[in-house]
């Protein structure tokens, strides 16, 4: 890694650091406790930033697919795939502090609702991208099977999400915007949405570089046994 | 203060899971290093 | 455009023509999509206060599940004949070999579940004649080959890739299976067409996303 390098992440990192220790201390010190919900509504300023993440992520891998179908530049890959990963992992905690918000608010863990449906079918989507990435046979096949998923599979999230709008819904929104988001309240989602694409970004940048040199290893070897 | 488990419970998990993840990156970084420190040697042998 | 189509027509009927001879893959699924039935039949006890709510659901999953055993299939007999790289090699745009498998598909999962239906109809005490529901089968049917075609091209060059297909396939048409199911049961209870529009509108714009879709993103699967 050269100098420049260094110094973007290093700033990267400081930037997040500061960001997220911001975030939090917003969270529980700054914001005032929501009257109708009570304190549990402090989840919500990390599962929304949290979700947000995880679209951004799939968003971002659909774009850095196509590049790599139309480039064949291996960082398109690297990043589609490393972006995949986060996105995942962020889903999942979608999936797992929705529930723990739902059950104290709505008495229930789990309800198909549209947005939780969508996350839903989003990460079983892109755990089939993980998968066949993992059992595909050789690594430019690998990238370009991916790249399809990657493709195809966000093309599919508007079309899941309206169809599962007009199967059933209840509105999450509805009830954690009631009354309204006040500015203490604005401020502190806006806070903890910044530090959480700072960390998505700072993650993505981490893992697509392992991924190139991992490829790169893979290649010197092949070379080497020649 | 009622509901406090389930906000420690969010939080705890969302903070495991994102280091955890980091974790595993260090160590994945840590395995290549290795393999690359090792390909050197045997490059310049 | 008229040689394209003839193009496409020679690789659906290669196709139809081993079919013709082996029938392997029509068999199997149709077998398999009957005892997805029977098994459904047993676990709910067809009553008839249930039929109601879950019929269009069995309908939908014999024919769903039946549907990736059949995908599977299609590229998986190229592939152990090594025949995929004849279709590969033949002078064609990589587009048109998506359609002909795909008209190859449509097809076969099309004959498969015009056979089903009428047994499911008749297990479960249901209207026999229902020409509305051919029309949901036909859309849906086309969604499921338009996704599966390219997934199984895919599927079938990975490890574990009888796995690997309904991995992939099942979430990506969720769309269609809701639409189908959703428009089925009106269709089933006699009621009338307001209801199921809505969702036979939805099964044409996936079908149409979804050709679109596969039939520019087919080369990058086969590309070798």
């Amino acid at each position: 890694m050269n100098g420049n390098h260094t110094l973007r992440n290093s700033i990267l990192w400081g930037l997040g650091f500061a960001l997220m220790v911001a975030a939090l201390c917003m969270v529980f010190v700054y914001v005032p406790t929501e009257k109708h919900t009570g304190i549990i509504q402090r989840i919500f300023y990390f599962h929304v930033p949290v979700a947000w993440v995880s679209f951004l992520a799939f968003f971002i891998t659909f774009l850095s697919s196509i590049l790599y179908l139309w480039k064949r530049e291996i960082k398109w890959d690297a990043i589609a795939c490393a972006s995949v990963e986060v996105g995942v992992i962020f889903t999942t905690l979608v999936l797992i502090t929705g529930p723990i918000w739902a059950k104290p608010v709505w008495g229930i863990w789990w309800t198909w609702d549209a947005r939780l449906t969508t996350s839903l079918v989003l990460w079983l989507i892109y755990i089939a991208y993980l998968l066949v990435r993992s059992f595909a046979t050789e690594p430019a096949r690998a990238a370009r099977y991916s790249a399809v998923i990657g493709i195809v599979g966000f093309i599919d999230v508007p079309i899941v999400f309206i169809t599962v709008n007009l199967w059933r819904t209840q509105h999450p929104t509805a009830i954690i915007f009631e009354g309204g988001l006040t500015p203490p309240m604005l401020m502190t989602l806006l806070v903890c949405i910044a530090a959480f694409t700072v960390l998505y970004i700072l993650l993505v940048i981490q893992s697509a570089g392992l991924k190139t040199m991992e490829a790169d290893i893979k290649r010197l070897r092949s070379m080497k046994a020649e | 203060m009622e509901n406090l488990g389930y906000l420690l419970a969010a939080y705890t998990v969302i903070w495991a899971v994102v280091f955890g993840y980091i974790l595993y990156v260090q160590r994945k970084q840590r395995r290549l290093q290795r393999q690359i420190d090792m390909l050197k040697e045997s490059a310049d042998k | 455009m008229n040689k394209t189509f003839t193009k496409i027509f020679a690789i659906f009927w290669k196709d139809m023509l081993t079919e013709l001879r082996t029938k392997e893959i029509i068999v199997s699924v149709l077998v398999f999509a009957l005892l997805v039935l029977v098994i459904f039949g047993f676990t709910f006890g067809a009553g008839l206060e249930v039929t109601e709510m879950v019929a269009p659901g069995i309908l939908w999953v014999a024919l769903t599940f039946g549907g990736v055993i059949g995908l599977n299939r299609i590229f998986a007999v190229e592939k152990e004949n090594s025949r995929l790289e004849g279709l590969m090699l033949c002078p064609v745009d990589r587009a048109v070999i998506y359609w002909g498998k795909l008209a190859g598909s449509f097809t076969f999962m099309l004959a498969v579940a015009f056979v089903i239906t009428p047994i499911f109809l008749a297990l479960f005490n249901l209207p026999i004649f229902l020409p509305r529901l051919a029309l949901i089968i036909i859309l849906a049917t086309l969604g499921f080959a338009a996704v599966g075609t390219l997934f199984s091209a895919l599927a079938v060059n990975t490890r574990a890739r009888d796995i690997m297909l309904p991995v992939l396939f099942l979430p990506v048409v969720v769309p269609v299976i809701v639409s189908a199911v959703k428009a089925t049961g009106p269709v089933l209870a006699g009621g009338p067409w307001g209801d199921m529009l809505t969702w036979l509108q939805i099964l044409i714009a996936f079908d149409i996303i979804y050709l679109v879709v596969a039939t520019l993103v087919f080369e990058f699967v086969v590309e070798e």
